[in-house]
């Protein structure tokens, strides 16, 4: 009897976990109740850039005021939300992919901004809506949540190749690849010529994608993935060759030991974001004309193909004025005016066609003739699937690269492991009911 | 009694300042119990629930919590019931068991080096009368200097293509190694392929093992120390007489006088190691390489990377009973042999 004395004390502690962890109401607190907080991942020129416009917004809007604030990588950002999901409290807005804002869509805590763009007063007229890349819009609409615009298209780049010409003009190569078999044939020639690895590989899902693409395959069909088919073999092949010939070596995860390498003449190749531009500009300064970049190599170059990736905007579901200044400033931010200086200045792509003609773009182009390869790709590029699920599989993607470049698989069964286990983990998303 | 219940009063007056109208009514409530039979029990359970309340909310709750949510499906939240299902599944899961595999390769390789390191220090020092301060600050810094940023000057050792340890092997003729990005086994590449490569860990993990044992020998060696100053100097001196040398004085000597330290490392060695996440973390940036994913990565991705709640915390719990299982058997098997005087 007496034993019980602390009894109700530790049911009434355990009580207020167990209701705290279940199924709380709806609705999320702003982590600022002052600003509407932006949690982004832009460094250096991009970051301070960013934080100008924001700066220039608020000076003008008189909602609550845009701060924004540096949150780590993709990864740790989405980490940062989905604990901020749990917690019941987030930022106004922030910089997400498709596959991650499909996670959080369930959970109640994007807002749809159909009703932001009609709205009377912040919202985008028929005329500004035509001028936004339509694939950038199209991306934003998920269909597995009946294509309602949960995201908005901010910072958008594509993959390219980039190469050292040093490294080239030393091998005997007065060109870049335009085919996956003339890039191996110049890994090897560059091998036979510097005794040093050709190319350093980033083991990345979004990569991956891109080189299938490039070779005229797909990566999903409804919920089944397409990571065995012959375009996708034929990728994983090109990783077994780079890795038994040594050709290319695998970096950190998380790095860009890949851009130094190819700034120090190491390496003759790189495959990167068009957003790595503004970078390679910083590490080349000392030989600007020692590199250049160009679309990625291509099974057929009649028919080219690349990935569009870069993050979207997600607002949250906090309160009505958060919304309202979050919309705001993504329409502030994407107005031809900002999108051009952002272009020019981070290498991302302008998610507005009108930015193509400004002259200060085409000024742009004329300085450096590569500036304008990005844009030339941009009519073939592809989106990722956004489909729930797919954070899993840029996991598995990712795992998949590293066990070919490291010997520990063989190309087919890489691929099949990976079909199989991605296939595994987006039909365990359908399975499985989210919130009730 | 009384006397006892008024110390009690006073200590709460001190620390809480209370008026004195209730603790003179507190005082008599105490009173009061004790002489209907209760005997210590409310002044002890008083002393004891700011203790127990802080553990309920912060440890049993949580843990509670934690079980709860493991009876349910879903991601993002808790969906439908599904009882124990989550710990079938976790059971069947292939990377369930390469991550606790992981984990027990990782645990059997940082607790025995950590304390076999650090005692060989703790004992060095002991020995040694000059410089045993500096020499004790040094040893200790790894394990006040964040694991992260010590994290990062370890990858850039362990980098394979400019990495320090690599030059220094290339500079005697060895070939270089990919480090923390060799999934392949450490016996593996030892034997040139003559033990399988999924036998033992992988060269990855005994990366992240010595980066550890290297971190937690500064802590061990000072609890080390500590506990060798204890030991009275007159019994070395007889066992000296007696003929023993260094390594029969410290098998007869030194380790079961050292029995209670080395008990309650390896105890919170073992512990720790189990639970284990920053070094894997920023060594191996979380990526999902092959042979590094110990059991709390995988735990972490589930909760935040997929959103799978229920499976997360079934997999959190069968953890915490592993600890709780392996705890109790060190505490039955190793603790009878501790030396307590």
């Amino acid at each position: 009897m007496r034993h019980h004395s602390l009894f109700p004390i530790f049911i009434a502690s355990i009580s207020v976990f167990v209701i705290g962890c279940s199924n709380a109401p709806p609705g999320f607190l702003p982590v600022n109740n002052n600003a509407a907080v932006f949690w982004d991942r832009q460094t250096t020129e991009s970051a301070e850039l960013l934080r100008t416009v924001a700066k220039e917004f608020n000076q003008e809007w008189t909602g609550l005021p845009i701060k924004v604030e540096r949150s780590g990588t993709y990864g740790d950002i989405f980490r940062k939300i989905t604990a901020g999901i749990h917690a019941k409290r987030l930022p106004a807005l922030a910089v997400s992919y498709e596959s991650m804002t499909n996670e959080y869509i369930p959970t109640g805590a994007v807002t749809p901004l159909d009703s932001l763009l009609a709205d009377p007063e912040i919202g985008l007229s028929a005329k500004e809506l035509s001028d936004y890349f339509p694939m950038m819009l199209e991306t934003n609409r998920y269909a597995t949540h009946d294509g309602t615009l949960y995201s908005f298209p901010f910072a958008k780049s594509l993959l390219m190749l980039y190469f050292n010409k040093r490294v080239l003009a030393h091998s005997g190569i007065e060109a870049p690849p335009k085919t996956w078999d003339e890039f191996i044939a110049q890994c090897r020639q560059v091998k036979k010529n510097t005794s040093n690895y050709a190319h350093a590989v980033s083991a990345d899902c979004s990569t991956l994608n891109g080189m299938i693409f490039s070779m005229g395959g797909s990566v999903i069909e409804g919920r089944t993935t397409l990571y065995n088919t012959p375009e996708a073999l034929a990728v994983f092949q090109i990783y077994e060759t780079l890795f038994k010939e040594k050709l290319a070596y695998l970096i950190s995860p998380g790095s860009y030991e890949d851009n130094i390498a190819l700034s120090k003449g190491d390496i003759a190749f790189v495959l990167r974001s068009s957003s790595s531009l503004e970078d390679m500009k910083l590490l080349m300064q000392k030989d600007p004309d020692g590199w250049g970049l160009t679309c990625i190599p291509q099974r057929n170059p009649e028919t080219p193909a690349t990935v569009l990736y870069g993050p979207n905007i997600c607002i949250f579901n906090t309160t009505e004025a958060q919304k309202r200044s979050a919309w705001a400033f993504v329409k502030h931010f994407t107005a031809p005016e900002s999108a051009v200086r952002w272009s020019l200045k981070t290498g991302y792509l302008p998610v507005r066609k009108s930015v193509l003609t400004h002259p200060d773009m085409i000024a742009f182009w004329k300085k450096w003739p590569y500036n304008r390869a990005p844009f030339d790709c941009l009519t073939f590029a592809r989106p990722e699937p956004n489909v729930a699920g797919w954070q899993q599989v840029r996991n598995l993607a990712a795992r998949a690269v590293t066990e070919v470049m490291t010997g520990m698989r063989d190309a087919t069964s890489s691929a099949d492991e990976l079909k199989h286990r991605a296939d595994d983990a987006l039909a365990q998303v359908a399975d499985s009911s989210t919130l009730p | 009694m009384q006397h006892t219940c008024a110390n009690i009063i006073h200590l709460f007056q001190s620390i809480i300042a209370l008026p004195d109208t209730i603790l003179a009514k507190l005082d008599a409530v105490l009173f009061e119990l004790h002489r209907r039979g209760w005997g210590d029990w409310p002044a002890a359970l008083l002393l004891l629930s700011p203790a127990f309340l802080i553990l309920s909310v912060f440890v049993l709750a949580p843990m509670v919590s934690s079980f709860y949510m493991s009876l349910f499906g879903g991601r993002h939240g808790l969906g439908h019931y599904v009882g124990l299902e989550n710990y079938v599944i976790a059971m069947r899961n292939l990377e369930f068991r390469s991550s606790l595999m992981v984990t027990l390769y990782y645990v059997a390789g940082v607790v025995p080096l950590s304390l076999t390191i650090s005692f060989s220090i703790a004992y060095g020092l002991y020995r040694i009368t000059i410089g045993r301060g500096l020499l004790r600050s040094i040893y200790f810094l790894p394990y006040i200097t964040s694991a992260v940023a010590a994290a990062m000057i370890w990858r850039a050792l362990f980098n394979p293509q400019n990495g320090a340890i690599n030059i220094l092997l290339n500079y005697i003729g060895v070939e270089s190694l990919n480090w923390l990005l060799e999934p392949h086994g450490a016996l593996y590449i030892i034997t040139n392929g003559y033990i399988p490569s999924n036998w033992g860990p992988s060269l990855a993990l005994v990366c992240i093992i010595l980066f550890d044992v290297w971190h937690s020998c500064g802590f061990m060696t000072v609890i080390f120390l500590a506990g060798l100053t204890a030991i009275p100097r007159e019994l070395e001196e007889a066992a000296r007489i007696d003929g023993a040398g260094t390594f029969r004085l410290i098998r007869h000597v030194t380790l079961p006088m050292l029995s209670p330290t080395l008990f309650f490392l390896l105890i919170v060695g073992v512990i720790k190691a189990f639970q284990t996440f920053n070094s894997f973390y920023a060594l191996t940036h979380g990526s999902s390489m092959p042979g590094t994913q110990n059991l709390i990565l995988y735990i972490y991705a589930q909760f935040y990377e997929y959103g799978y709640w229920g499976y997360g915390a079934a997999v959190a719990t069968l953890l915490m009973l592993a600890i709780v299982l392996l705890t109790l058997i060190q505490w039955h098997f190793v603790g009878r042999r501790v030396h307590y005087s």
